[in-house]
């Protein structure tokens, strides 16, 4: 739902990173997004390549690594979960907690 | 040239995160207990404020500051109950952006309040992101719209201290099972405090109002 002001932060980032290390180009942005943040891949992704038009990030790929829900079981430990679940996606035991799946960070960005 | 990778590790939404610390430091200065109540459209936020201005009458002073996309009804409802209330229209953001509470709280005389409330735009999803430097965040939630709503919304009830059920007393004519969302809230927040409210009969306000006064007074110690 935030997708815009998102992508523009990211964007403005990028490009500062870019020109503190004398970046002609950036090619590639990579960053990590919670499963439970509710942000559509695609749509990020069109703003991000509209926003970095005519900037050094032009054309430069949204590399989106994705932070997944952890779920804590009794019996498995922690195990990655695609999304938020009440039971352990390897054994079925309900009641279990979860955590992380929040992240919203820019990682690094691939320059030339 | 070579690809070089150049690692940042940076926060996004950095500039709504140093506001809410803008925020955080005004409120902790007037020693004021600000509280950020969110919930869905219709879920009963303003009127679960004003049973808990009557209930706090005498007991401490409250101030209000209402966000709503356009109108100035809410804020003329709480007017009604002799306490300072400053309304803030979004017009068409769906959350209360710090920047305006910052303006807001310009209208209001924090030194005459022990505790603020601001009731943000109708919303699950957007106003879960946009921390407003608040002690405390409560998420309302009536009994009508269903008890599978902290799966569907997690980041919300995950980021919230209190979950508020309001309109238990509807509770006969509706398909909600309390026990069930409380074990949806809890998986996706084992620390949050649940209270069972209905300001038509009064369940639950005044545990509620003594859970806020607790918190303001660790708050002001």
């Amino acid at each position: 739902m935030h997708e815009f002001g998102i992508a523009a932060e990211i964007a403005a980032a990028a490009v500062s990173e870019g020109e503190k290390h004398g970046a002609a180009k950036i090619v590639t942005v990579t960053v990590r997004i919670g499963v439970l943040r509710g942000i559509v891949p695609d749509s990020l992704r069109m703003y991000f390549e509209h926003i970095v038009k005519g900037s050094p990030a032009e054309g430069a790929a949204l590399e989106i690594e994705e932070d997944p829900v952890l779920v804590s079981c009794p019996g498995c430990g922690e195990t990655p979960a695609p999304g938020l679940t009440l039971s352990c996606p390897a054994c079925g035991r309900d009641g279990v907690a979860v955590k992380g799946g929040d992240s919203l960070q820019i990682v690094s960005i691939d320059i030339e | 040239m070579a690809d070089v990778k150049v690692e940042i590790g940076q926060e996004i939404q950095q500039s709504a995160a140093e506001a809410a610390r803008v925020l955080a430091r005004i409120f902790a200065s007037r020693k004021v207990l600000a509280v950020n109540l969110v919930s869905s459209p219709g879920s009963g936020k303003t009127t679960l404020i004003e049973a808990m201005i009557d209930r706090l009458a005498g007991r401490k002073r409250i101030a209000v500051v209402e966000g709503d996309i356009e109108t100035e009804i809410d804020s003329e409802r709480i007017r009604k109950h002799g306490v300072q209330v400053h309304q803030i229209t979004t017009r068409s953001a769906c959350h209360i952006p710090p920047e305006l509470l910052v303006k807001a709280l310009g209208h209001l005389d924090l030194d005459a309040a022990d505790l603020l409330v601001v009731e943000n735009v109708g919303n699950l999803v957007c106003p879960a992101e946009v921390p407003l430097g608040e002690d405390v965040r409560i998420v309302a939630l009536s009994v009508t719209e269903g008890d599978e709503k902290p799966l569907k919304y997690p980041l919300i009830f995950k980021t919230s201290r209190i979950l508020v059920i309001t309109k238990t007393d509807l509770l006969p004519y509706v398909k909600f099972s309390t026990d069930a969302v409380k074990t949806a809230a809890l998986a996706v927040n084992p620390r949050i405090e649940i209270f069972e409210t209905s300001a038509v009969t009064g369940e639950g306000i005044a545990a509620l109002v003594d859970r806020i006064e607790a918190l303001h007074a660790e708050k002001a110690r």
